[in-house]
């Protein structure tokens, strides 16, 4: 049995983390401290793909990186294409599963209390030194948080995925693509089995969560 | 220890991203589109040519027709590409994109009266089906909607026989599928007495062919196919090409309902 739509998944799913991971933490960190307006607006910006169809964001990353685009053709010609490769795949992960990362963690961010920081302050500490000692562990659950249900969204990302890379055996097929093109021809057992794979995995994540929330008993924040 | 649990944990889930690293990346690769409806055979025939030349790699890329044409004509690397209907070939060919001397008409798909294997109204063909559509009480036909191209083709065969099909939706004889896989499912749960839906599917769902359509009744179901005018491996995947028009190829198309090109 042919397995590559698992490794496949996991890899896109990793490594959209990664991107998100550090994407969320910087752009939640530096609006937070825009003004109200520009916070507003980019909120809305880079929240957007959680409300939009993931069919919608699909299109605009075909408009804008597909191979008959401009910065799709030059990513063609230096043989690095994201269109229709798995790359690509992480693309729409990172675009349809990042607001769940930057609102938790912008969210976590708020209610940090600004006071411990100047605290750090009055003793000479670097901004630096504040930023990962102090605020990333105070605001760690909501990290984390957000980073499993990134993780998670990314996972089961289809719509984007489906058009942008579509639906090529053993290099851009992902467990819902799978299940979607086996349900389609009929074999009913191969699409099955993908969907408890699913399952077994979203289960697993579940359990990771519920194992980091248990450190800390009832001071976790997830907004 | 709780600490030791959760490195475990870590370590079980990045485990399975290792197991990817260290393909061989040697092999001519060759592109092929294809319509979702021959998943299962050109995997299997995949498998045996990539058995017979160790040096090449077939990828398939599997989806519905007009998905594929959309990816090709967004620039997707493609070498062959094999539709379910002549429109998208049509639509690629007026782009400049096919190879047209290359262009066959590969293999038909016949359209199929199904039923599930206990046939629980006992339809015995397409003329059955009709007197028994103007006729009987309760006796209900699933069929895809008029965007479905299994659709267009009952339309067809529903004016072959002379019936108004508003009128048979009206009277609640018509159950409608937004794709063939609604209406193959409607079949083999026996929510409707027959429906018309390709060969291909009846044989996958394990569902019993009543008749099916000819020509006269349709038209045909045919799937052409050509390699591309940019085609990056255009030899391989021509070599490949010859090979889906042999026998080989060609009896295991037939096994899962597919018909030669007559």
């Amino acid at each position: 049995m042919d397995l590559f739509p698992l490794w496949n998944s996991l890899r896109i799913a990793a490594i959209s983390s990664v991107i998100i991971f550090f994407l969320g933490i910087l752009l939640a960190y530096y609006i937070s401290k825009l003004p109200r307006v520009a916070k507003g607006l980019l909120d809305v910006l880079l929240t957007l793909p959680l409300v939009l169809p993931p069919t919608v964001c699909g299109y605009f990353l075909v408009l804008a990186f597909g191979n008959k685009s401009p910065v799709g053709q030059f990513f063609y010609n230096i043989g690095f294409p994201f269109f229709m490769s798995w790359r690509g795949a992480i693309l729409c992960s990172v675009v349809v599963a990042f607001p769940l990362m930057y609102r938790t963690v912008r969210g976590a961010f708020e209610s940090f209390d600004e006071d411990l920081g100047n605290a750090g302050r009055t003793l000479g500490l670097s901004n630096t030194y504040i930023f990962w000692r102090i605020r990333m562990p105070f605001c760690k659950n909501g990290i984390i948080a957000g980073l499993v249900l990134a993780f998670a969204r990314a996972l089961g990302e289809y719509g984007a995925t489906s058009m942008f890379v579509g639906y090529i055996q053993g290099k851009t097929a992902t467990i819902s693509t799978a299940v979607y093109n086996y349900w389609t021809i009929g074999a009913n057992d191969k699409a099955l089995m993908w969907v408890f794979i699913n399952i077994a995995i979203s289960i697993v994540v579940l359990m990771a969560v519920n194992l980091f929330e248990g450190k800390k008993g009832g001071t976790k924040r997830v907004h | 220890m709780k600490h030791n649990v959760r490195t475990l944990f870590l370590a079980a889930c990045c485990a399975p991203l290792l197991g990817g690293c260290g393909k061989d990346e040697a092999k001519t690769e060759i592109n092929v589109f294809a319509a979702a409806s021959m998943t299962e055979t050109l995997n299997q025939i995949k498998a045996k040519y990539e058995e017979a030349n160790k040096n090449i790699q077939v990828n398939l890329n599997l989806d519905s027709s007009g998905t594929l044409k959309t990816q090709i004509e967004n620039g997707a690397d493609c070498d062959l590409f094999i539709s379910a209907a002549p429109k998208q070939m049509n639509g690629l060919q007026d782009l400049n994109l096919v190879n047209t001397e290359s262009r066959v008409n590969l293999l038909e798909n016949k359209v199929a009266l199904a039923t599930s294997q206990n046939n629980p109204k006992n339809v015995l063909s397409f003329d059955d089906m009709a007197s028994r559509l103007a006729g009987e009480e309760g006796f209900i036909l699933g069929m895809g909607n008029s965007d479905v191209p299994v659709g267009q083709y009952t339309q067809k065969i529903l004016q072959y026989y002379s019936l108004n099909e508003s009128e048979l939706a009206a009277a609640g004889k018509i159950s409608y599928g937004n794709n063939v896989k609604a209406v193959t499912t409607a079949v083999a749960n026996e929510g409707v007495a027959c429906g018309v839906i390709y060969q291909t599917d009846a044989f996958s769902a394990n569902l019993h062919v009543v008749a099916t359509a000819t020509a006269a009744m349709c038209g045909q179901v045919i799937y052409p196919a050509a390699l591309m005018a940019n085609a990056k491996q255009a030899e391989e995947a021509g070599k490949f090409f010859e090979y889906l028009k042999g026998e080989e190829a060609m009896v295991i198309f037939e096994s899962v309902g597919f018909s030669r090109i007559a």
